[in-house]
């Protein structure tokens, strides 16, 4: 029988919470013989391979191609997780949410001290994704499974998560995981 | 086919951040151009505007969840300044150099052991269901064992100086809240001996493939720089804090002794329109030949000596391979990256040695200032935070210069001369495509800490809510 | 010469005397029922809801609802609970709170409340409204990015301290804690040492320059949830605080 599939991502995030998953240390190699990693930024895989039983993303949406993203997540994944403050709440990105987006446009980069700017215009390249109006939770984008908060989750909240979901148990966190800081 | 061709690599992988890397192919398959996008933004130096100072510290680490501890150190350091505070007391600044070193010991591990170790051991072009960190634990465990260990050390350095492993809060303004326990400090410094072995280890390997390899590595990514990086008024390698020092690529010091007060009057950033992320230059020298490499590599260049035994033998025996100039080859910076990975863990132990790791006096205070600088080597590069905070205790404006940013140059003539030589007039795989990434990763960039600020914005902005309708339109004029 | 009587909660005889409300009574007898406008040293406000217990059936705030002699009341109910819920992920929803860099993280009673309720994530959509900040005194800050308005600076400043530094202004969405019929705070009598200054839950009203003296691990709710405190001292089981 073939391993359960999990697939990671990190939209508008620090990478923060792949970091605390990775606090994981040698329980890594314990997970790994569990599962099969999909597309991750910890390996080469661009795209999703095969549908994957679980989704874990970090970080919320703030631009077309983190939408594009989790849109993908929620298509290919049995379980959606969405991982840290930033995911569940749109966390520190999110308080561009309280600036006016008119200063926003305004506050280009030809005030700072260090700034030299031959042509007075900001990037504009269409390869660069356009911004949304504002940062978003992953729950208010696409139906999100499972919230895991934390800014990072800690190892032992991802533990009990990762468990939890691959042997198919209703699971809450229970309150001495949970953490928003 | 007579058209333009483009190939896209997106999103980097085994990198940190969010990047990718287009190209651009003539209709005979020659590379025309090669280029590195940095696609995401955040907004710091604007959402921080109107927060109390003390905030700050905390705040800005989310720039960066692998090197947190940079800008909480530099925010921390600059915030000191605010609070007229020149010198914090011999326990908060061992604390936080403690911090500084277990976050240069996991970073560089995590990016030696779980990123890069894949290309170096497997090949480039190896297949890519097995070129990641598990590939590696399953051939070779005990290596892969060796470097989740060495970063769960670091981390537990972070751990019991700032409070957590990603994201603490132990430096404050003017000094430190927390200090070691004695059973913190010989829990510590047991591990030590081993993961000393283990450093020397990473550094034999990291050698090897060098040296093994070096005819490959003159020709990959491989070019004269100008090199940055903070040294001791001395000239002794210094990662916590220093004075700035430049060189070219022959050695000679073209900035020295520099005060990290005034990074704006020798630094500035070009802005380009591709990319969020901007190309720092020295002023002196033009954009054109301006541009200038941090991070392992430079820090060897610029500094005279390393101040710990081990790892200055090992950057004597560097330098001599190098031959005897700043590095070219960014294939080096692996190499360089172990060496001050040693050179952080023989520091840690010096740290851990010393009685003032558990003193009790943390903090001081003295006459509030409304502008200043903090300055630190990151594990990428040297990066500065500069606040101006007003009467009322909240932050004015802040501008920062974050390390990865100034390897954009260095990075993009990486990427374009990697593209250039394998990937013209042939059939395009993957493992070709890796190679570009391989240039890339060799510098350890941060991506999301190089693009922190806001304001990098289309002429012309159309706002879309997350299901795709316009909410809004906005103009720039030039 | 007054006479005690019992009265029930969820099952448990819980001594009160006249006068006393489920809360207070609760509060006697070890039980905790989870609150946050409610302050030892001040009369009570009934307005954050979180308090709420059915009483004989019926819904109602334990802090202003008297007790009654053999009245039967329902505190850890699961319908309760996710009441209990909603008002708190709603206030999380309606502000601004960035735990994440809020120096009273630890220390906070909204968040601690959220953790042992078992928030995860807020299901309602937030209003991202941009609320003021206050640097002006010297020595204090408001941030009504995290006021919940329970009115306990209110009350204090005005029972405590014989000052009349805040009161509550504006309605519905707009309703704010504002500063005497001044502007700023600089311009009220507020003294950094005034008891207004130590009943804040959340980290709203601030001396200003504490920020993160306190380390992680040392915060008063970094080992012991919300509540334990009420329950170790009581005779009654302390409530199931894991599930």
């Amino acid at each position: 029988m073939s391993r359960p599939r999990i697939a990671t991502a990190s939209l508008a995030g620090c990478f923060g919470c792949h970091m605390s998953l990775l606090d994981l240390d040698e329980r890594i190699l314990e997970l790994a013989e569990l599962v099969e990693f999909d597309r991750s930024p910890i390996d080469d895989y661009k795209e999703f391979q095969e549908r994957c039983a679980v989704g874990l993303v970090e970080g919320g949406c703030a631009n077309e191609e983190n939408v594009a993203t989790i849109r993908e997540f929620r298509k290919k994944c049995d379980v959606l997780v969405s991982v840290g403050d930033c995911a569940t709440m749109g966390g520190i990105p999110a308080m561009r949410n309280l600036v006016p987006l008119e200063e926003c446009l305004q506050e280009a980069y030809v005030d700072g001290p260090t700034v030299h700017n031959p042509s007075g215009l900001p990037p504009g390249d269409p390869e660069l994704p356009r911004l949304l109006d504002r940062v978003y939770a992953l729950h208010e984008v696409v139906d999100i499974d499972w919230h895991l908060p934390g800014c990072p989750p800690s190892p032992e909240a991802f533990w009990a998560a990762v468990s939890a979901l691959l042997s198919g148990e209703p699971a809450e966190l229970p309150p001495s995981l949970i953490r928003y800081d | 086919m007579n058209t333009t061709k483009r190939v896209v690599i997106e999103p980097l992988t085994r990198v940190e951040g969010h990047g990718k890397v287009t190209i651009k192919l003539d209709p005979a398959g020659a590379v025309e151009s090669a280029r590195l996008h940095v696609v995401e933004f955040r907004g710091f130096e604007r959402f921080i505007q109107g927060r109390p100072y003390w905030e700050i510290p905390v705040a800005v680490q989310r720039l960066c969840g692998i090197c947190p501890v940079s800008h909480h150190l530099a925010a921390a350091k600059a915030m000191d300044g605010i609070v007229g505070v020149d010198q914090v007391t011999p326990t908060a600044e061992k604390i936080r150099r403690l911090m500084h070193y277990g976050q240069i010991f996991q970073s560089h591990s995590l990016h030696f052991f779980h990123l890069s170790s894949p290309d170096l051991l497997f090949g480039f072009d190896s297949d890519p269901a097995r070129r990641n960190v598990l590939g590696v634990a399953g051939a070779y465990p005990e290596l892969a064992r060796q470097g989740i260990l060495m970063r769960k050390f670091g981390q537990e350095v972070i751990r019991a100086t700032a409070g957590k492993k990603v994201h603490g809060t132990g430096a404050i303004p003017g000094g430190v809240n927390r200090s070691l326990t004695t059973a913190e400090r010989q829990e510590l410094a047991s591990e030590i001996p081993q993961q000393k072995e283990w450093a020397r280890t990473a550094v034999g390997i990291a050698r090897d493939y060098t040296l093994d390899n070096l005819g490959f590595a003159a020709e990959f990514a491989a070019f004269p720089s100008n090199h940055l990086g903070l040294v001791r008024r001395d000239g002794t390698f210094d990662l916590y804090d220093g004075v700035l020092r430049a060189v070219n690529s022959a050695g000679k010091k073209i900035l020295d002794d520099v005060e990290v007060d005034r990074y704006a009057d020798v630094l500035i950033e070009e802005v380009k329109p591709w990319s969020y992320m901007k190309f720092p230059f020295l002023r002196e020298l033009g954009p054109e030949t301006g541009w200038y490499r941090v991070g392992p590599l430079a820090r060897l260049a610029v500094c005279d000596r390393i101040g710990t035994p081990e790892a200055e033998a090992a950057r004597v025996e560097f330098v001599e391979a190098m031959g005897g100039v700043p590095g070219t080859m960014s294939l080096a910076y692996h190499w360089a990256r172990m060496i001050e990975t040693l050179s952080a863990l023989e520091e840690i132990e010096r740290l851990l040695d010393d009685p003032d790791i558990e003193g009790d006096e943390l903090v001081l205070q003295g006459e509030r200032r409304n502008e200043a600088v903090g300055v630190i080597e990151a594990p990428r590069g040297t990066l500065f935070h500069h606040y101006v905070v007003a009467d009322d205790d909240t932050v004015m404006r802040a501008n920062l210069i974050v390390s990865t940013t100034s390897n954009n140059e260095p990075m993009n003539r990486a990427v374009e001369s990697v593209a250039r030589k394998y990937l013209s007039g042939t059939e395009i795989t993957e493992g070709l495509l890796n190679h570009v990434e391989v240039a890339i990763r060799a510098y350890d960039p941060c991506l999301s800490c190089a693009t922190h600020a806001l304001g990098k914005m289309p002429l012309v902005m159309e706002v879309h809510d997350a299901e795709g309708r316009i909410v809004g339109e906005g103009r720039r004029s030039a | 010469m007054s006479e005690s009587f019992t009265f029930y909660i969820d099952g448990v005889p819980v001594e009160a005397q006249p006068g006393m409300t489920i809360l207070e009574a609760a509060q006697g007898a070890g039980i905790w029922i989870p609150r946050l406008c409610w302050h030892e040293d001040l009369e009570p406000f009934g307005g954050c809801r979180v308090c709420t217990v059915k009483a004989n059936g019926r819904p109602c705030s334990a802090c202003t609802q008297p007790a009654e002699p053999d009245s039967v009341v329902e505190n850890d109910t699961p319908q309760l609970r996710e009441w209990r819920r909603a008002l708190v992920e709603l206030l999380f929803a309606e502000g601004n709170h960035f735990c994440m860099i809020c120096e009273k993280s630890g220390n906070c009673e909204l968040q601690a409340l959220a953790y042992r309720l078992g928030i995860a994530a807020p299901r309602f959509e937030h209003h991202w409204k941009p609320r003021e900040v206050d640097a002006s005194h010297p020595d204090v800050l408001i941030d009504r990015n995290r006021c919940i308005l329970c009115a306990r600076c209110v009350r204090a400043s005005r029972d405590l301290d014989g000052k009349t530094v805040f009161g509550f202004t504006g309605r519905g969405p707009d309703r704010r804690v504002a500063v005497s019929s001044a502007a700023r705070l600089a311009d009220t009598d507020l003294e950094v040492t005034d008891a207004a200054m130590d009943v804040c839950p959340v980290g709203a009203l601030v001396r200003k320059r504490e920020g993160f003296s306190v380390p992680i691990g040392s915060r008063r709710f970094d080992d012991a949830p919300i509540g334990s405190d009420i329950e170790a001292s009581g005779a009654a089981e302390p409530a199931r605080q894991e599930e």
